[in-house]
């Protein structure tokens, strides 16, 4: 069996005094689809900011294709989406792709562009300022901007928020078209019927700690939404 | 290489769209010109002897002001996250801003300065070409600590205020080797001391640019 592409051991994470991680240890298998469940403060964002090499851990041990994140040697192999565009207003699509495409040393960087414009449906779109496009649009660039250098691992941090019905079906497509090229995506979301729809594993954070994991086979969306109400206790957020 | 490059090349690319900082680079700077030029009724001796200071002042707080924009855009959809989650190494980004801020405030130096020079009826001899390796190498030593302060700053809500609370300190002594050695050329005569203090800016440089390329990744980490 092939190695697992994320070994996460024990994470703790401290910001002063607010805790954000309390020991949290899960595998992600290369070519899984890993969702990652939890309320406002579970700790998903620094999850991922851990497993993205963006944030040290305080405490435990994290493995990224067998690597420590923070050395960096797997950058390349890496795509991070969050609420954050990483996007140049004042720069057109074709221009912030060219640059991340330099930056990432994509190869036939001219073609890979427009392929990836094509993708997301902003290839008529190609030479206008993203200052002017609406939300929705600088969503899509996000995609294309992130899928660009083709990398093996996605850790998407609620890639929804803020789209439209036909955008996040188009954001679902590719993400099925992703999984299906055997690309490992590990996503965070709140919303129980889209996670339940492309994952094939799971996980429900709470308090900053695992309270559940699983395989979603055989789960309904019923089922899952019950367990996770139970597991979560109701009232205020985070801690 | 061609990280530095991107990054300049996309630097420049959305400054000459915007024109926002150097605008405001350029109102700033005529402002204090004007200011100093009509409000103080000053003997020619006396503004010989600060106009080392004024010009400085110029470049400096319009050096801020281009810093704070070049950092600006970096923060606004979390760039700077964006660029460190790239493979580039996090020295080369360094170089890439610092390099794009510091052509960016030699241009508009060398746009200023002939404005100066009108404003003010000085003097120009051939000593007045020392000017240009004084610009290099004060703006290098402003421009290399403020690169990795806004990157600092941007981690924090008080962005500006933590930036100039950070840097003023830090760029006093090149400030006021700067503006000493301008003195000199201004006034058409080299004193004894110009040499050494060239010699001490240049080695403030290297030491500064040095260490901020090498602190870089950390200050990029979370
Ligand atoms: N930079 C930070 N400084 C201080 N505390 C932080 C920081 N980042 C996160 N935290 C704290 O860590 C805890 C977990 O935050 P995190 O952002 O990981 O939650 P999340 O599960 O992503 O929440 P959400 O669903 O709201 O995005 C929270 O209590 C939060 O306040
Ligand atoms: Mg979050």
């Amino acid at each position: 069996m092939s190695q697992p592409v994320i070994v996460a051991e024990n994470l703790r994470k401290e910001f002063g005094r607010v805790v954000a991680l309390r020991g949290v240890s899960f595998q992600v298998e290369a070519g899984a689809f890993f969702t990652i469940f939890g309320r406002n403060g579970a700790g998903k964002s620094t999850l991922l900011s851990i497993i993205s090499g963006m944030a040290s851990a305080t405490d435990g041990n994290i493995r990224v294709f067998g690597e420590d994140p923070a050395e960096r040697t797997h950058r390349h192999k890496l795509s991070v989406i969050s609420h954050e565009s990483f996007l140049y207003d004042n720069l057109t699509a074709l221009e912030n792709l060219s640059f991340y495409g330099k930056l990432y040393q994509v190869a036939d960087l001219n073609d890979r562009m427009h392929d990836v414009l094509h993708q997301v449906g902003l290839h008529h779109r190609r030479f206008d300022l993203v200052r002017t496009f609406s939300r929705g649009m600088v969503q899509r660039l996000t995609i294309a901007r992130a899928i660009l250098h083709n990398p093996d691992l996605f850790l998407l941090d609620e890639p929804f928020t803020g789209l439209d019905q036909h955008a996040t079906e188009m954001l679902i497509g590719l993400m099925e078209a992703l999984k299906s090229q055997g690309k490992t995506i590990l996503l965070t979301t709140h919303d129980l019927q889209i996670g339940l729809r492309l994952s094939s594993r799971f996980m429900i954070l709470e308090r900053q700690r695992v309270v559940e994991t699983g395989s979603v086979e055989g789960l309904t969306e019923e089922m899952l939404r019950r367990k996770y109400f139970s597991l979560i206790s109701s009232g205020e957020a985070g801690q | 290489m061609s990280v530095i490059w991107a990054i300049i090349r996309k630097d420049f690319q959305m400054e000459f769209r915007t024109k926002e900082s150097i605008t405001a680079m350029w109102i700033f700077s005529l402002l204090i010109f004007v200011i100093f030029n009509f409000t103080f009724e000053i003997s020619r001796l006396l503004l010989l002897q600060i106009s080392g200071g004024l010009l400085w002042v110029a470049f400096i707080f319009s050096g801020m002001l281009g810093l704070n924009r070049s950092f600006q855009v970096e923060k606004e959809n979390g760039n700077l996250r964006g660029l460190s989650l790239t493979p580039a190494d996090p020295g080369l980004i360094y170089f890439g801003k610092f390099l794009s801020t510091t052509f960016f405030m030699l241009i508009f130096e060398a746009l200023i300065f002939p404005l100066f020079i009108i404003f003010y009826d000085i003097q120009l001899s051939l000593v007045t070409l020392w000017i240009i390796p004084i610009s290099i190498l004060g703006t290098l030593g402003f421009t290399s600590l403020g690169t990795i302060l806004s990157a600092v700053a941007i981690h924090t809500k008080q962005q500006q205020i933590l930036l100039s609370l950070l840097l003023w300190p830090l760029i006093t002594p090149i400030i006021i080797w700067a503006v000493k050695t301008t003195g000199d050329v201004l006034s058409g005569e080299l004193s004894a001391a110009f040499q050494p203090v060239m010699v001490r800016m240049l080695v403030f440089d290297v030491i500064f640019t040095t260490i901020s390329y090498l602190l870089f990744e950390y200050v990029v980490q979370e």
